[in-house]
């Protein structure tokens, strides 16, 4: 599936009057089984972007248009097509880890016995088997973030949207969900929106990594990422990867410190 | 599992409590002996034991218990219902939330206990008295807590059940239901506790029924039997704890989750 999106413009009411433009006039074609990485310093916009992708934040103006490459023209609805993975992963706290996977095929109103098979069949292959009857509170945090994944896959939808998705875990089970979700993507070749502010995540899994301004959030530079797959960890040594890198993080750079900036002027105002 | 369980100050940390209340019985037990303290103003521990085990092996403390808790239940099943369910409806509906309001605002306040001499003229000084008494004042806290926990209702929770293809009578009964639990758990604690105060307090004022801990305790103080006094004051304790450990049990049956509610 395609995401096109176009002048999509996010404007938040603010204090006193004043708004706050959170996306300005953001356009680009994701393109089908691509792996997009959004690189931007805090407070770009990028969160809301993926979520007016999907459907669950509605832009002041511009559109999205989800389209079958094989079927141009034909414009899909948002959201039927896409699932997110949250930033705070969203779990249901009081489902075990069974119906947590479960949770969008219960639904669409599948029998228990359905779900429940398709649901163990995918938290065998995220690596949870033995942990269906646990709840999400009772585990780890990478634990937990394969069930968030196991619950998006269950699905099948095309278009995986991914909101900071590994920013909370620590750096050795960060190193192993990327290579979990690598695999993924190698295997299902889904259109991935996936948002980050680390600069070698974004490098190491994306076909392309869109770097973002800071607020208000445009693009500054989408950079091909001409690196080969299957990825692995191995190529963050390479010297594409280190150019990748000094590029991107000179772009970044000064988005940063201006980012900053507008959080010290907020202060300040306050 | 603490590294001290076993050591001396382990053992001493562990013992204090109960160390504490055995010094405490016996200092009055002392006090009251050696100073010559009337039973009517003081009775010694020993005493009030005597007592209680008297009142137990003729079944006073038994009837009356029973139907104390009768009229506990029977009260705090009428807030607990009526609570919960005007709770939820006013979290799913603007309407029923903006009518209900003032309601609450005006009557949450009063202290129920002003309105017994009323409840006394229209429903007389028997069962369904004491049960209306204690259902008012239980449902105030109720559903003022399932309201708040339907409203609380975590966005993003509400947000991903939405994107996982939840229409909203799904996300209503799947979601913001269950996540309100913790709420209406923490409201019907409330309830009990002051259930519990309230039947008490109308076993002691204008009952018509000579029956329930309430009533043995004004009887035995009117008649100056400060040992039953005692004695039903330690059931009344007792039972009390014993509720709330129960309460906890069933929260930990019902919503094991909520151990761990914080972590999400």
């Amino acid at each position: 599936m395609d995401v096109i999106v176009e002048d999509v413009t996010q404007v938040w009411p603010g204090r006193g009057g004043a708004s706050v433009v959170a996306l300005d006039r953001f356009s680009h074609r994701f393109a089908s089984r691509r792996f997009s990485c959004l690189l931007g310093p805090s407070g770009c916009g990028k969160s809301t972007l993926v979520q007016i992708v999907g459907g669950l934040e509605t832009a002041s103006s511009g559109s999205v248009r989800i389209s079958d490459p094989a079927l141009p023209g034909v414009t899909r609805p948002v959201g039927v097509d896409s699932v997110m993975v949250w930033q705070n992963l969203n779990l249901f706290p009081w489902r075990s880890v069974l119906d947590n996977v479960a949770f969008g095929l219960e639904m669409q109103g599948l029998t228990k016995a359905e779900r429940h098979e398709r649901a163990k069949s995918l938290i065998a292959s995220v690596g949870l088997s033995g942990f269906e009857g646990h709840l999400p509170g009772q585990l780890s945090g990478g634990m937990r973030q394969r069930v968030a994944l196991a619950r998006a896959l269950i699905l099948e939808r095309p278009i995986m949207l991914m909101d900071e998705p590994f920013g909370a875990l620590d750096a050795q089970t960060k190193i192993v969900m990327q290579e979990e979700l690598l695999r993924v993507f190698d295997e299902t070749h889904k259109t991935i929106l996936f948002v980050t502010h680390a600069i070698e995540e974004a490098i190491l899994l994306g076909d392309e990594v869109i770097v973002m301004t800071a607020r208000p959030g445009r693009i500054k530079e989408v950079l091909p990422v001409g690196l080969p797959r299957p990825r692995s960890l191995e190529m963050v040594n390479s010297k594409a990867f280190g150019a990748l890198f000094d590029r991107a993080f000179h772009l970044i750079r000064e988005e940063v410190m201006t980012s900053m900036a507008q959080q010290a002027m907020a202060l300040e105002a306050k | 599992m603490t590294p001290g369980k076993t050591s001396f100050a382990g053992i001493v940390e562990r013992a204090a409590p109960a160390l504490v209340i055995v010094a405490v019985l016996v200092i009055w037990e002392m006090f009251v002996r050696l100073r010559g303290i009337a039973p009517i103003y003081l009775p010694p521990p020993s005493t009030i034991a005597v007592y209680l085990f008297r009142m137990l092996a003729d079944g006073t403390i038994e009837f009356n218990l029973g139907v104390t808790l009768l009229r506990i239940f029977a009260g705090f099943a009428v807030a607990a219902f009526a609570g919960v369910t005007l709770g939820v409806l006013m979290g799913m509906s603007r309407i029923v939330a903006r009518i209900a309001d003032p309601w609450i605002a005006a009557l949450y306040p009063l202290p129920k206990i002003a309105l017994i001499p009323l409840l006394v003229i229209w429903l007389g000084t028997g069962e369904v008295y004491k049960i209306v008494i204690s259902a008012i004042t239980a449902f105030f806290p109720i559903v003022i807590s399932t309201y708040a926990g339907i409203r609380q209702t975590d966005q993003g929770l509400v947000k991903a059940a939405q994107d996982l293809g939840a229409n909203r009578r799904q996300i209503q009964m799947k979601i913001v239901i269950p996540a309100a639990i913790p709420s209406i758990f923490a409201g019907l604690h409330l309830g009990m506790g002051v259930t519990v105060i309230l039947v008490v307090a109308a076993e002691m004022i204008g009952s018509s029924s000579q029956s329930g801990m309430g009533f043995l305790l004004i009887q035995s103080g009117q008649v100056m039997e400060t040992e039953k006094v005692f004695a039903s004051l330690i059931v009344l304790a007792v039972v009390g704890a014993l509720i709330i450990k129960l309460q906890e049990w069933i929260d930990r049956k019902v919503a094991p989750w909520t151990a761990y509610r914080d972590e999400h």
